[in-house]
């Protein structure tokens, strides 16, 4: 006998005639998941890849060079000019403030040259940038984006201060075509021409102004010789503490931004198509039990037991590509929906296919139908051809035989893989599927025990709470499937509420209640006295903590160049880019030594430095090792006599290296000073204050802390709201699950209500009997999720975010009740009318 | 003389485990020769589908042997029964059981089709029109009537030109008519084509027809007669 695969698809075929009856929910949750994977993939890869197009206009040129608190020498500045067409901005932050001092605002200052832009265009309402930039009248012009007016009041024609200088705003910026690659901003951004800085008097020695020199290379270079050219600029002037840029990485952390967050929308994604998982089980079991005779039929005609195996593996994999094709048709779409909403992120182009992520997600998807459909397909093998002459009606509970487990395992693994592998942060991914794993381990646990809890329940006088606890205990009761597809939802929501509640408490409660009212920047040494003296005098209540602030690059740890070093992915943020150093003869206040020991107060020997113990621990530095780091172009090595613990979220001043005084002899710095209320500020007290002290000092930049925690909620809120829609999505495809679930059972539900309805039954009790099952499902589900979200919201706050953990009753059991209501709406939906019918035609079909 | 085309020796056959155990055949000896045709009859409960059961290799022995058409089954495996079955057992349910997705003509070429065999819907085409449905072979079986269902499975069961035909209850779901119909084509086919026929009934005008009739009580053979003298011991 030969019974092989093209008879198998044969056979297949004509079932498919039949059409897709019954896999309704099985190609939504498919088609579901595959969308929201493929569709964040497309989007984020259409945003690198913009970012990559894009990025000669990005950075404003083929390369950027930038130097830290000190303009090019002319060595340095000739030799760019060489290579291409030079243009220089200077970008710092300020107080622009109203002419009669009744509003200022913090502002992202760019001073720029004739030559600016190099590449795009820079768009202003109002006329030429170039001509609104030249002075009028004696007074230059200014161009600013239109929060300026918002946020301070200056408007344009009105005449305004910024440091020592007068300025009037004579345009409003629309597009500034290098914005993006300038990264975050605190302020709006206010433009002035190159020649207009030095009468704001802002640039002093150790102000922290950054010089940028953009040079466009002659034609259409390709990125090899880009490449090329970064390369020798980083080896031109080794001493010159060149932060070099090219055009292939013209927004590097936007870029690693956009990386981790689409991996992270990607495993809520995966999650989704997890629990489409369960739907695509109940599916194929539901489908596969209406076929039970016709596998025994075809075994009594002479099919090998793995003959309708495969007749259904290659029935159910047709209708996997199908979901799989239309989820892969909605995710190919969104990049062009959503380029119009993203363009205020990213402005750039991100419409487009994506092939690769798409391929990707069609994976996913046909090894979730794949795992999940070969455990319910293994039980259909031991479909006995003997059922046809007993007509059983219980359906078979057997295990499957080993390899179709052993399959469905390799299936989830390859899954499991993938997320993990292919993850921007492998260990939060792993994190993810084995907590993902657990609660359905956890689930199937609970659900065994509340079927056992009903089981062995005293018997109970109310007729309603006892058929209710049998149809939660019954061969073929919904339990499973009701508490696996509402508790992995459920748990996933009120973890990400959790999460987010505890965050925004964070940010926006505890941090604003101890955190300083006010930073201070660009003090400069003959100032501190005086500022001292003035918040003494206008905030006499006040705790004024001051100290010196340079900047400075790490280039070596413990003699390895820092490029090259082996350090943890989570402390890289510490060697790109400057970071704040200072000097101390005392150690902070507020930053305990954790080992090593502090220098004597009098110290006066070789550089030491004291590190932060959670930076020191990622970049594999103990005490003992030496830290290398170049401040205005020298470099100076310094053994770490001590690490501290530093707690960020005070956002009181903290420093990741103190280090001995004298370390940088000679060396021009500014000091950095925070001033803290008591019990904090009040708002008429804080803007009382930031209006003399802008007024006094115009050249030190203030920035009130409660303005910057408002920008950070913008920027948290947009992030909200992707992370609860990809929350939503994973939602979505639990109440899918479920109202497939109620589904397949609705057909015994009401076989069993038309018969207790003879039996003299009113539909009151019914629907009585009916809620009170759903309740108690729902219930215990909703108390697992609450139990389990919690526990996973409380890891990742303690082990990821280092915030601190707190059940928040309002958002947690708001997700539960909702969660309790959707199961009472999704069961007792369709019984109701059912209730109602006439039982005679169900009584003549049953 | 070739030796019986079925065989049972000393059959037993449990069904259930520990307090539930129930003995549904304690003993049967049994030798059913090519070309009978053999009707069992008893009370529900008796064994007569189990009997049928563990002829066509569907219900393994709990003691005792089978031997089908030469070949021993009793060890034999799962897909090795199946094959027997394909080449060797033609089965007629009472439910019909035709593949609600294939048309008649699909459904009555499935074994040929698992047999690989290449002429497999000539053949079928055949055997429906010789049940008399030549004009029903593009229909589905929701598309026919109860007797042409059967009929269908009866082409079915008869299209490997099987060496034996098992039919439990062939008319049980038919009108008189149906059944009348129905039995004539089994009987014509133990007659012209040389198949050994075994039937379940409940029916003594069919149990009648048939050349032998074995009567089952308590899982054993309380009688062995022709079904004349059956009956009217009864």
């Amino acid at each position: 006998m030969i019974a092989s695969l093209p008879l198998a698809v044969r056979f297949a075929r004509r079932e498919l005639r039949g059409g897709l009856r019954g896999f309704g929910i099985f190609l939504a949750c498919i088609m579901l998941g595959v969308a929201t994977i493929a569709g964040v993939g497309s989007v984020a890869r259409g945003m690198t890849e913009g970012l990559a197009r894009e990025g000669r206009a990005i950075l404003g040129g083929d390369i950027a060079v930038t130097l830290l608190q000190r303009e090019a020498g002319p060595a340095e500045r000739a030799w760019l000019a060489e290579r291409g067409r030079l243009s220089v901005a200077a970008t710092m932050r300020a107080i622009a403030r109203q002419a009669d001092g009744n509003g200022q605002a913090l502002v992202e200052l760019k001073a720029v040259d004739d030559a600016y832009p190099l590449v795009g265009s820079l768009d202003v309402e109002g006329g030429d940038a170039a001509a609104l930039l030249a002075p009028a009248d004696g007074i230059p012009g200014a161009l600013a984006e239109a929060e300026l007016t918002t946020r301070s009041g200056i408007a344009v024609g009105d005449r305004f201060r910024l440091g020592t200088g007068t300025f009037v705003l004579r345009g409003i910026i629309t597009h500034e075509p290098d914005r993006l690659a300038d990264g975050f901003s605190l302020g709006p951004r206010l433009m002035i021409g190159a020649e207009a800085l030095a009468a704001t008097g802002l640039v002093q020695p150790g102000s922290l102004v950054e010089w940028r020199y953009r040079l466009l290379m002659p034609g259409e270079p390709p990125d090899s010789a880009v490449e090329a050219l970064g390369e020798a600029a980083g080896e031109a002037f080794p001493e010159g503490a060149w932060r070099v840029r090219t055009r292939t990485d013209a927004a590097p952390g936007l870029k690693s931004n956009i990386e981790r967050f689409a991996q992270f929308l990607t495993l809520i994604g995966l999650t989704a198509l997890v629990v489409g998982g369960v739907g695509v089980a109940n599916a194929v079991s539901s489908f596969l039990e209406r076929k039970r005779a016709v596998i025994a039929t075809l075994k009594c005609l002479g099919a090998p037991a793995g003959f309708p195996v495969a007749v259904y593996l290659v029935e159910i994999l047709v209708i996997a590509a199908i979901g799989i094709a239309g989820g892969l048709a909605i995710g190919a779409m969104i990049p062009f929906a959503a380029g119009s909403l993203l363009e205020a992120v990213v402005p750039v182009a991100i419409g487009g296919i994506y092939w690769g992520e798409l391929a990707l997600a069609a994976l996913y998807g046909l090894l979730t139908a794949l795992a999940f459909a070969l455990y319910p397909l293994g039980r259909a093998r031991a479909v006995s051809p003997a059922a046809l002459f007993r007509d059983e009606v219980a359906p078979s509970r057997r295990r499957p035989a080993t390899g179709y487990l052993a399959a469905a395992g390799i299936a989830l693994a390859a899954l499991a893989g993938l997320a993990v592998g292919l993850s921007h942060e492998p260990r939060i991914a792993a994190v993810f599927v084995a907590a993902t794993a657990g609660a359905f381990v956890l689930l199937r646990l609970v659900a065994m025990g509340l079927t056992s809890l009903a089981r062995h329940a005293p018997r109970t006088r109310s007729t309603e709470l006892r058929l209710a606890l049998g149809n939660i205990h019954r061969p073929g009761a919904l339990t499973p499937a009701v508490v696996l597809s509402l508790g992995l939802g459920l748990t996933l929501l009120v973890a990400l509420v959790l999460i987010d509640g505890n965050f925004r408490r964070e940010l926006f409660g505890t941090i604003p209640a101890t955190a300083p009212s006010f930073f201070m920047l660009d003090i400069q040494g003959e100032e501190a006295d005086a500022l001292r003296a003035f918040a003494a005098a206008h905030a006499p209540a006040a705790k004024l903590e001051m100290q010196p602030m340079l900047r400075g690059r790490i280039t070596a740890l413990d003699g390895v160049p820092a490029d090259k070093a082996e350090i943890d992915p989570e402390v890289r943020w510490v060697l790109r880019g400057d970071r704040g150093i200072t000097y101390a003869a005392a150690p902070p206040a507020n930053s305990p030594i954790t080992a090593g020991a502090w220098w004597p107060a009098d110290y006066d020997g070789p550089p030491l430095v004291s590190f932060g113990d959670e930076v020191a621990a990622g970049l594999r530095l103990a005490v003992g090792d030496t830290v290398t780091v170049n401040v205005l172009g020298r470099e100076v090595t310094a053994e770490i006599a001590s690490l501290r613990e530093i707690n960020w979220q005070s956002l009181s001043i903290n420093s990741v290296m103190v280090f001995t005084p004298g370390t940088f002899r000679g060396a021009p710095f500014t000091s950095l000073a925070t001033l803290s209320y008591p019990e904090g500020g009040t708002a008429e007290e804080e803007l009382a204050f930031l209006k003399a002290v802008v007024d006094a000092f115009p050249a030190v930049t203030v920035i009130r802390v409660k303005d910057a925690i408002e920008t950070a909620n913008g920027i948290v809120e947009q992030i909200g709201w992707a992370v609860r829609g990809a929350s939503g999505v994973t939602l979505a495809a639990s109440i899918l699950v479920l109202g497939g679930a109620f589904a397949a059972g609705r057909r015994r539900r009401t076989e069993d209500a038309v018969i207790l309805k003879t039996l003299g039954a009113t539909r009151g009790r019914l629907v009585a009997t009916f809620a009170l099952e759903f309740l108690l499902l729902g219930g215990a589900t909703a108390v697992f999720g609450l139990i389990a979200g919690s526990l996973a919201a409380w890891f990742v706050l303690a082990t990821i975010m280092d915030v601190p953990f707190a059940f928040l009753p309002g958002p947690a059991l708001g997700a539960a009740l909702a969660a309790l209501a959707l199961t009472l709406v999704f069961g007792l939906a369709g019984t109701w009318r059912v209730l109602g019918a006439r039982a005679a035609p169900y009584l003549r079909n049953l | 003389m070739a030796g019986p085309v079925i065989a049972c020796e000393d059959l037993h056959i449990r069904l259930g485990t520990g307090a539930v155990a129930v003995d549904v055949l304690r003993g049967i000896d049994l030798a059913i020769a090519a070309g009978e045709s053999l009707s069992l009859v008893g009370p529900s409960g008796s064994g007569k589908s189990t009997l049928l059961m563990a002829l066509a290799g569907l219900e393994r022995p709990t003691a005792g042997r089978i031997r089908i058409a030469g070949t021993d089954i009793t060890d034999l495996s799962e897909d090795a029964l199946a094959r027997l079955r394909g080449e060797k057992i033609g089965i007629v349910f009472q439910s019909f059981h035709l593949i609600p997705s294939m048309t008649a003509l699909e459904n009555v070429a499935v074994p040929l089709e698992l047999a690989g065999a290449a002429d497999a819907f000539a053949r079928a085409q055949a055997e429906l029109e010789a049940v008399g449905l030549g004009e029903r072979l593009a229909h589905y079986p929701a598309e026919l009537s109860g007797g042409e269902q059967q009929r269908v499975a009866i082409a079915r069961a008869l299209v490997p030109d099987p060496a034996i035909l098992l039919a439990d209850e062939p008319s049980g779901n038919l009108d008189a008519r149906n059944g009348a119909m129905v039995a004539d084509l089994l009987f014509r086919a133990n007659a012209t084509r040389g198949m050994t026929l075994v039937l379940v009934t409940h029916d003594a005008a069919l149990a009648a027809r048939a050349g032998r009739s074995i009567g089952l009580s308590s899982g054993r053979v309380v009688e062995d007669a022709m079904p004349s003298v059956a009956v009217a011991g009864r």
